[in-house]
């Protein structure tokens, strides 16, 4: 902060000049409103002094200037600008006396004295207010001077080098093509950069090769992969249906929809109308109507006695929340019980947007209706070719019958016989022929079967009050003109240049996956309650760059990933870490724990064992038996273990039950899925550890690892110490982790050269028998190795 | 007191296993944190947000062990006696009871339905008990009795997150968590909230029950098992023995060492930390679940089943595991749902065969707290979802006797750390159809609960989507019940 002011003291100089001209103090300095003063009063005042009138205390809302210093019922004035001895608010908030003291001891909240002294300050200024920092448009921020010229490689490292600069922080050296691979790699694709890669680039001279690389990796399918996860956290994606015994669901043909939308750089504007509204849209295509199997992902519950409408109700919410959450950064969700306490959103306004998503066709159904068939080239086949083989019969069964009718004949008929035989064949192979997966999706109610929308009171959908209508919330952006006033336009109007918010909360998701934290920290509030943004006009650039493009996901995620802040090292000094410690002023590269499916999938990578395979049903790899035992759930109790290529699939397509999540995921924060999730909170807990070390899906990894490094390692012990080293941490190892290395396998090749049984247990079980010619005993001392490998800092890390 | 910043309050390395490997444990590193707050030093690099914390007020109970029954008994059959319901049995239901009433099953119109089980006033508090929990019975001055409990949810899975969790809905933080998140956890190699499923089904709510929610996963319940793997994953995979493993994780401590100095990352030293932990539960755990460790008597006193799934052993486990410093341990017993389709759930033939399973063990397990003067520091709390109605259910005219779900009023009982034994507490009308007087909610009971942990449940919140999200929800309609409480 107090570079900040440095920077803008010689301003305050001539502004201060005037009030007193004899000395300048630092209370003089001008407070800002969006950054000092609204967080303070939102924290601890709006509650009962803010948008909601329902709850407003004294006809008080400090939310809003006009009432803040006109004269209340009371006769008092709240603030009277440039006069702080004559508000009532500063009396309040300094009385000593506990009736008057505000906030209210029983609030649970009180200022701090610098808080209030601030608030004296800034009302001494004229108590100056400003529109909440998000409400207000995006501005392209010409980059700000820096000292250090060479350095900023883009646009945005201008941004953040004023800051360092502000902050007196040297940016870190650029990170080393070791670095530096393995960190596009885990951010772009969610996969380790293979040895070939790694000797590739490495060996590449062109001026561009780090360029190159980056194209590289955007182009290929596991970006899509890696980052369909990102969505599927927002969008709820689940394999079941959430309440009661959580029945499965079929509906893996969106997660497939994300992945492909994706690799094929679709625009923003265009995957979010797809979702949304793709139903909506002329003639819409088979693809465009699974896309809004997005809004399908909410919960049902098909439990006995319960009230459908009571579960759509909150399936509608669900969907206005999570809309709400996506797009705009916002807890629309607060205003379903009662007006925003915090955001200018009304209850009324709630129902309003609500009325939006009102009208589908879905209805808590345990058939999922609506539902489209999904077309599988193998299953399509089989149906057509049991459809010809009926066709045969029928017609020769017609045929049977016919000759027996004319024949009209009273004795026994062999022919009978033979018409039975054909039926119950006839009957067989329409009873084999296996149905076509299904994905629900979003159908509009027709005209004269609209529903009818109304205010929920308290949220109760059985006592409702004002009937409403489609409409925007006020304090928004105008509806886009001449667009439909449905999901379209809803649509429509997120994506609308003059919405502030939704190419803020885009790039900041996106700055958050690879930087760890976002610009803005509270991915999922930019209302008055979340964090203020650590690089506001940062932030802004990115947002304008990322709408000038036409949305253009994979240029934004380039134009981050080529920039001089990315690509430092991540090594940190202590002075560094002292001055600090969260990294907020970006002057070293992040290092944090990879989420929970790339730990997963570089663990099948390094262990060779990792499938490609793209697509398809969700997937059953190792669980331990007796999870799925759920209540109720008569026949989905059976977790069918996957065989083949299908148990090393990447996490993406595992199956995920919402009231069993797979424990590994789970227990590396990956969340259940019930509702949206803007940002998994990381923890560090010894039960992933055990995970990493026992989890059989991991052990089978480190068997996998054993076998690579016997028959790609090299011959000699410790070349393949260093070997393996360098394929898991992807740097050059040093010779102390070599020799450590090297001294582990030789104690527990030992070790298991007698007790050879225990050896071939540890090396072959659950992954199978091992190639011939491999040494057994060796073979399980390097399985124990590359089961700590996998289990190292640095391979569980991003740095 | 700002939690999240508290829950940012670090203990050194050196402190933490200190404490641990000396076990004066507790209250010296509580005391030590208090000075940390105290003198706002935000402390060394290491976080353990699992390290003791102090809460608002001095707590009266530092463990809890909720024994949960899901699909909820019938309180008529078990505390709260009905004599109008007996002397008007199989007569129809007033139909004022009926007016805007919603119920699963019941169709029509339903006739009320008298207890069959005999009732007696129990112990010098003279408290109304069944003759199904016959050995319960002699605890009963140690209990409080509450039978003016009601909730709004009438499904079990909304009903059971409601309790849990605060939320009928999923995505809320089990209380579980709340305790750990607020208090820490005093062994360190040990989960501090560890969830304990009899065996037959597992609730209806599911995983969420124990789910922390929005806050830190660290913070979410460890199921742990009395079959297969104590806990997921916590042994040796086969064919390393547990010198393997060490001589391994030393290795690995070593490489992360020589990580640690070349990138002075932070995050690497908690993980260093997080494998020695890991290798100590690895150690712990299977010796705090192992019941041969305990003697023929005691294993004999809560009738317990090696090597089986049971309520029995499970609350012999509780109290191994409070013993060891565990925070809160949740049961969940299953086969509850007393509807009367057909004889495993009719309160004729299946109810006293419940009622068996668990009158033992829970009695066994107030006893054993008592004599290892465990039972003054632990909360027990006994409680369904939700209550069961004063009608016979006669689903597709079942002539099997049973009660459908019922919100508006159910019993439950709490007893140990805080609570004043011998107290009955509320009284429902003459049908035992609503809550006649001194209503207890299900906000009131998490309030309470919060309060003897030492938290003033309005207070104890974590910031989320907007909200600073609280337990016992956004408004403040929660209430301590102090007349239950010694």
């Amino acid at each position: 902060m107090l570079s900040k002011r440095s920077m803008v003291i010689s301003g305050i100089l001539l502004v201060a000049a005037v009030v007193v001209p004899t000395t300048v103090r630092a209370d003089d300095l001008p407070i800002d409103f969006n950054q000092d003063i609204r967080p303070v009063l939102a924290k601890n005042c709006f509650a009962c002094h803010g948008p909601d009138e329902n709850d407003r205390e004294a006809g008080l809302r400090l939310d809003d200037r006009g009432v803040a210093v006109a004269e209340l019922e009371s006769g008092s004035i709240a603030i009277v600008p440039q006069h702080p001895q004559q508000s009532e608010l500063v009396s309040r908030i300094t009385s000593s006396d506990p009736d008057l003291r505000m906030p209210p001891a029983d609030s649970g909240h009180a200022l701090k004295p610098a808080e209030i002294k601030r608030i004296e300050q800034w009302i001494n200024q004229g108590a100056p207010f400003a529109k909440h920092w998000s409400f207000a448009n995006p501005v392209h921020w010409p980059p700000p001077d820096v000292n250090q010229e060479q350095w900023p490689l883009t646009g945005l490292d201008y941004f953040v080098l004023a800051r360092m600069e502000a902050h007196r922080l040297q940016p870190s050296e650029m990170a080393d093509r070791h670095a530096l691979i393995r960190r596009l790699s885990l951010d772009l694709r969610g996969l380790p950069p293979t040895p070939h890669e790694l000797e590739s680039f490495l060996s590449d001279e062109r001026p561009d090769a780090y360029g190159r690389l980056v194209d590289a990796f955007l182009a290929d399918p596991a970006y899509g992969e890696r980052w369909a996860r990102v969505w599927l956290d927002l969008a709820r994606y689940a394999d079941s249906k959430g309440y009661g015994s959580d029945p499965l669901r079929t509906i893996w043909r969106y997660r497939d929809w994300v992945i492909d939308a994706l690799n094929q750089n679709m625009p923003y504007d265009q995957f979010t109308v797809e979702q949304l509204a793709g139903d909506l849209l002329p003639d819409p295509t088979f693809e465009q109507r699974v896309a809004t199997a997005f809004h399908r992902n909410t919960m049902t519950n098909t439990e006995g006695g319960t009230d459908d409408e009571e579960f759509r109700v909150a399936a509608v919410r669900d969907r206005v929340d999570t809309t709400g959450q996506i797009w705009l950064g916002l807890t629309m969700g607060c205003a379903k019980c009662h007006n925003h306490k915090y955001d200018p959103i009304t209850q009324k306004e709630y129902y309003q947007f609500y009325a939006y998503f009102n009208h589908t066709a879905d209805n808590d159904l345990p058939t999922e209706a609506p539902t489209l068939k999904v077309p599988v080239p193998e299953i399509s086949e089989r149906i057509a070719q049991i459809d010809s083989e009926v066709a045969v019969l029928q017609k020769q069964l017609e045929r049977l019958k016919d000759e027996e009718q004319s024949g009209q004949d009273q004795k026994p008929k062999p022919k009978s016989k033979r018409i039975e035989q054909l039926q119950k064949q006839i009957d067989q192979l329409k009873k084999s022929k296996p149905a076509l997966p299904t994905v629900p999706i979003m159908q509009e109610l027709a005209g004269d079967k609209r529903r009818i929308t109304k205010v929920m009171i308290r949220g109760n959908f059985l006592t409702t009050g004002d009937e409403v209508h489609e409409q925007t919330p006020s304090a928004f952006h105008e509806f886009p003109e001449g667009a439909p006033q449905n999901r379209l336009g809803i649509a429509y109007w997120l994506m609308s240049p003059d919405n502030p918010l939704t190419a803020r909360v885009a790039v900041n998701r996106i700055w958050a996956r690879l930087f760890g934290n976002g610009l803005v920290v509270t991915e999922e509030d930019f209302g008055t309650q979340g964090e203020l943004p650590s690089h506001p006009k940062l932030l802004d650039w990115l947002a304008v760059e990322y709408m000038r493009s036409d949305w253009d996901t994979k240029a934004l995620l380039k134009l981050i990933v080529t920039s001089a802040t990315y690509r430092q090292s991540s090594h940190v000094t202590a002075e560094a870490r002292e001055v600090d410690p969260q990294n907020r002023w970006l002057a070293r590269a992040p290092r944090f724990r990879l989420e929970a499916e790339t730990v997963r999938d570089q663990a099948m990578a390094l262990s060779g064992l990792l499938s490609r395979k793209m697509h398809g049903p969700s997937v059953y790899p190792p669980q331990p038996p007796g999870l799925w035992r759920a209540a109720f759930n008569g026949k989905d109790r059976r977790w069918a273990t996957s065989t083949g290529e299908d148990r090393y699939r990447r996490g993406v397509y595992t199956f995920w039950r919402r009231t069993v999540p797979y424990p590994s995921m789970a227990t590396f924060d990956a969340p259940s899925r019930e509702i949206c999730v803007a940002r998994r909170i990381r923890t560090n807990t010894p039960l992933q550890a055990l995970v990493t070390l026992n989890d059989p899906v991991y052990v089978e990894a480190a068997q996998g690892l054993a076998r690579r490094i016997m028959l790609e390692g090299g011959t000699s012990v410790k070349q393949r110490a260093r070997w393996v080293l360098q394929l898991c941490l992807v740097r050059i190892p040093t010779d102390a982790e070599i020799d450590e290395i090297v001294s582990l396998f030789k104690s527990e090749r030992q070790h298991y050269s007698a007790q050879h049984e225990e050896a071939r247990t540890l090396a072959t079980k659950p992954l199978g028998a091992a190639p011939q010619g491999l040494d057994i005993a060796d073979l399980a001392a390097w399985t124990v190795v590359a089961n700590i490998l996998l289990n190292h800092d640095a391979v569980l890390s991003k740095g | 007191m700002d939690l999240t910043d508290l829950h940012l309050r670090a203990v050194t390395r050196r402190h933490f296993l200190g404490n641990c490997r000396t076990g004066v444990g507790a209250l010296a590193l509580a005391s030590m944190l208090r000075q940390e707050q105290a003198s706002g030093r935000t402390g060394g690099l290491q976080e353990n947000p699992l390290a003791e914390k102090a809460p608002h007020h001095p707590p009266r109970a530092k463990h809890i062990i909720y024994l949960h029954m899901a699909g909820s008994p019938p309180q008529h059959e078990l505390f709260d006696f009905k004599p109008k319901l007996v002397e008007h049995h199989m007569q129809p239901c007033p139909d004022e009871l009926l007016a805007n009433q919603r119920f699963p099953f019941i169709k029509g119109h339903p006739k009320l339905l008298g207890t069959p089980y005999k009732f007696d006033r129990c112990g010098e508090s003279g408290t109304e008990l069944s003759e199904l929990l016959p050995l319960f019975r002699e605890h009963i001055d140690d209990v409080a009795v509450i039978k003016s409990m009601h909730t709004d949810q009438f499904n079990h899975a909304p009903a059971q997150l409601f309790i849990y969790t605060g939320s009928p809905r999923f995505g809320g933080a089990a209380m579980g968590s709340w305790a750990t998140y607020g208090l820490g956890t005093e062994n360190q190699n040990l989960p501090g909230f560890v969830v304990l499923i009899s065996g037959g089904t597992d609730p209806s709510g599911g995983k969420s029950l124990w789910g922390s929610g929005f806050l830190p996963s660290v913070y979410q319940g460890v199921q742990c098992r009395t079959t297969g793997e104590p806990i997921l994953y916590v042994s040796n995979p086969k064919g390393m023995n547990r010198d393997v493993r060490r001589r391994s994780l030393e290795a690995l401590r070593r490489l992360n060492e020589i990580e640690l100095q070349q990138f002075g990352d932070p995050e690497t030293e908690a993980r260093i930390n997080q494998y020695e932990l890991a290798f100590r539960m690895q150690m712990a755990v299977p010796d705090s679940m192992d019941l041969t460790r305990e003697t023929k008597q005691t294993q004999e006193q809560y009738g317990i089943e090696p090597g089986q799934e049971s309520f029995a052993n499970n609350c012999l486990l509780a109290r191994r595991l409070v013993e060891r410093g565990v925070r809160y341990v949740q049961l969940f017993h299953y086969g509850w749902d007393m509807h009367g389709t057909n004889n495993t759930n009719d309160i004729i033939t299946a109810l006293p065969k419940k009622c068996a399973e668990i009158d033992r063990p829970i009695s066994a397990l107030i006893a054993d707290l008592k004599q290892r003067g465990l039972f003054d520091d632990t909360l027990i709390v006994w409680s369904g979802e939700f209550g069961r109605t004063s009608m016979n259910e006669e689903r597709n005219g079942s002539k099997f006797l049973g009660r459908d779900h019922h919100p508006h009023c159910f019993t439950i009982w709490m007893a140990g750390g805080g609570i004043k034994g011998g107290v009955t507490w509320g009284e429902t009308d003459e049908l035992g159809y609503f809550v006649a007087r001194d209503k207890m909610s299900v906000r009131d009971l998490q309030a309470t609960m919060m309060h003897l942990m030492g938290f003033d449940a309005h207070r104890l919140s974590y910031p989320f989507q907007g909200l600073n999200q609280r337990l016992i929800g956004p408004t403040d309609e929660a209430r301590v019940n102090h007349g239950i409480l010694a």
